[in-house]
């Protein structure tokens, strides 16, 4: 299961307490569904987490409104949705966005969401992007932001905390001896992380 | 705008541990509460897509203490209190699969 480091940020985002008012949005790309996480509907996604308030819907609503009388009904397009996202991110006091598995998404709709986030972003200087993925798309994302970068390298505490949940969780409970849980939670966790 | 005016807003999660009202002295938006869920045929025009779900599994499998170094380093707090300005907007975390960025739960 993807996003654990992105589900761990939304929910310390949305635990402690802020000094300000927040509203976090997250996405979590997927290559399963790539075809459907075009960037026009991830934007949507991300703009429906942050209906969170009366003044912001009312805009988006006045937008379905006046697309609705519109012949075919619904031609939402990217610039609209950027526009309707501005808004939504300018009226709300601090807005966090997450987004997972970046390397995910068709590279064709990489650079485009990219593009759109920066857009939003040169009108709302103070909103923050969490951005999780393969080294491969660094290089993408250096192009679009000046962006601070953490490398993740495996962690020894976190190997051993899987481990222990794993053997926890062993049928085969009387294969086991603490002898052998002792050196599978010694030596694996160093191996992995060269430690 | 009071969200309290919208009864019938919806969160998500198990409504146990986390995504508690953020609030501050005299004005709460809660992270979580979408006022527009009451309205679906707004929320299928903007997307057909409800990433909240995949974030509700996903939390389910998360165990604890697993990623906490990323919330002790300096870049996570520096770009939670939006130091920087618009140059530190973005923090990206990256690693090959298996490093614990996906796959450790």
């Amino acid at each position: 299961m993807a996003g654990n480091l992105s589900s761990l940020v939304i929910d310390t985002l949305c635990d402690e307490p802020c000094e300000e008012e927040i509203a976090i949005a997250m996405f979590y790309c997927d290559f399963r569904d790539k075809e459907e996480q075009t960037t026009i509907n991830v934007m949507g996604a991300i703009l429906k987490q942050l209906l969170v308030r009366g003044e912001v819907l009312e805009h988006v609503q006045k937008a379905f409104q006046k697309a609705k009388k519109e012949v075919g009904g619904r031609g939402l397009r990217l610039p609209d949705m950027v526009q309707m996202l501005k808004q939504a991110v300018a009226t709300l006091p601090k807005v966090f966005i997450c987004i997972d598995a970046l390397d995910e998404c068709l590279p064709k709709n990489l650079l485009e969401l990219l593009g759109s986030i920066k857009d939003i972003l040169g009108e709302s200087p103070r909103m923050r992007i969490f951005v999780t993925g393969r080294p491969q798309v660094e290089a993408e994302i250096i192009r679009v932001f000046t962006s601070v970068t953490i490398p993740i390298s495996p962690k020894a505490h976190d190997i051993k905390r899987y481990l222990e949940k794993k053997l926890e969780m062993d049928t085969e409970q009387y294969a086991m001896s603490d002898c052998l849980r002792a050196d599978i939670l010694r030596v694996i966790p160093e191996r992995i992380s060269g430690m | 705008m009071d969200h309290t005016s919208y009864p019938h807003s919806v969160s998500f999660g198990d409504g146990n541990v986390n995504c508690n009202n953020i609030t501050n002295s005299n004005n709460t938006v809660n992270v979580n509460k979408i006022i527009a869920d009451e309205n679906p045929e707004i929320m299928r025009w903007l997307s057909p897509l409800d990433p909240r779900r995949r974030h509700q599994d996903v939390r389910i499998d998360r165990l604890d203490g697993v990623g906490n170094w990323l919330l002790e380093t300096s870049e996570f707090q520096g770009w939670r209190r939006s130091e920087g300005g618009a140059g530190g907007a973005v923090l990206f975390c990256y690693g090959d699969p298996g490093v614990g960025k996906t796959y450790l739960r």
